[in-house]
């Protein structure tokens, strides 16, 4: 598992941007998706708001729940179309949603990420793929948006 | 990551403890390839085979391992379970159960005679002797359980005490400062 634990887009309601002059809300997201060879093309939900007041500590039972769903039934439902996965995350204790990239649309009215913050269907070609997170493992790493980072090698 | 198409690979030794389990690479539940490091990711894994969801053994303690899922998902440790059953047949199974857990496929049986799993008294199914082998991140064998018997299973408290003491082991700052 290579790449950065963690990177920056940007949002604005309507487009996805890894250039800050775009402006946009900053959020991060598992490097790994940003990181891969780039599918173009693709379909991204984007299940978060551009007001930076739309937050809620990961902790929270209905986060834990999204994550949940992506194991139990989200990541078997999208099957091959998957391109990858992942929560945002603005700080050590935050989430402002999640973006899930499918090479198709289809399902994106089931995605359980979007009980959280609204979703928002967009084109783009940031994305590559990463492998779906295996469960049942749902908790983050060192403050890391979920399904990235990893505990450093130990004895 | 092993694929076991390489005839002059070194035979897999014995799965006792202290061996290192091979990085076994699978089609998983929805049908990707999945390696048992890649699932580890860094975490002590818990490994079972098991027949297949016919048994009602293994319906039994399958549930057993759906109620403790819930400690794995948050104490940074992850489990696996290894069958013949086809991927979307594990699929079905696993959503029946409730499980949250990745199953791997060895429908075409391409792993179970070189781990010397195969349960050879069902010749009608061949499918795998359960067993659990609780793993290091690198795959090294803690410990291995034969369930051939349903006694011989690791329980509960068995995968709790592994766990414990491989994270105790793995994470430099168990103890505090």
């Amino acid at each position: 598992m290579g790449g950065s634990p963690a990177r920056e887009l940007f949002w604005d309601g309507v487009r996805l941007s890894l250039d800050p002059a775009e402006g946009g809300r900053p959020l991060c997201i598992d490097g790994r998706c940003l990181d891969a060879e780039t599918v173009p093309g693709c379909f991204a939900h984007v299940c978060a708001l551009s007001e930076d007041a739309a937050r809620i500590p990961f902790d929270q039972p209905e986060v834990q729940e999204a994550r949940r769903a992506a194991l139990a039934w989200w990541i078997p439902l999208l099957g091959d179309t998957l391109v990858c996965l992942s929560t945002f995350s603005l700080d050590g204790v935050h989430c402002a949603g999640a973006v899930t990239v499918a090479r198709h649309p289809h399902h994106f009215d089931q995605d359980p990420f979007a009980r959280l913050f609204a979703g928002t269907t967009v084109r783009t070609d940031l994305f590559g793929v990463v492998a779906a997170p295996a469960g049942p493992l749902i908790e983050r790493i060192a403050g890391a948006p979920w399904p990235g980072g990893r505990f450093p090698a130990s004895a | 990551m092993a694929t076991n198409d390489d005839e002059s690979a070194d035979p897999i030794p014995a799965l006792v403890s202290g061996a290192r389990f091979p990085d076994v690479e699978l089609p998983d539940h929805t049908g990707r390839m999945r390696s048992l490091s890649e699932i580890a990711a860094g975490n002590p894994l818990a490994l079972f085979t098991a027949r297949g969801w016919w048994c009602p053994k293994e319906q039994r303690y399958m549930r057993g391992l759906v109620e403790l899922q819930d400690e794995f998902e948050v104490a940074y440790a992850q489990m696996v379970v290894i069958t013949i059953d086809a991927p979307e047949v594990q699929s079905a199974f696993r959503a029946g159960l409730g499980a949250r857990f990745t199953f791997l496929s060895d429908a075409e049986r391409r792993w179970i005679d070189l781990l010397g799993l195969l349960e050879s008294t069902d010749t009608t199914h061949r499918p795998y002797r359960p067993a659990g082998f609780t793993l290091r991140p690198d795959l090294t064998i803690h410990e291995s359980y034969n369930g051939y018997w349903f006694w011989g299973r690791a329980t509960a408290e068995d995968l709790r005490r592994d766990m414990r003491a491989i994270s105790r082991d793995l994470r430099d700052d168990w103890e505090p400062a």
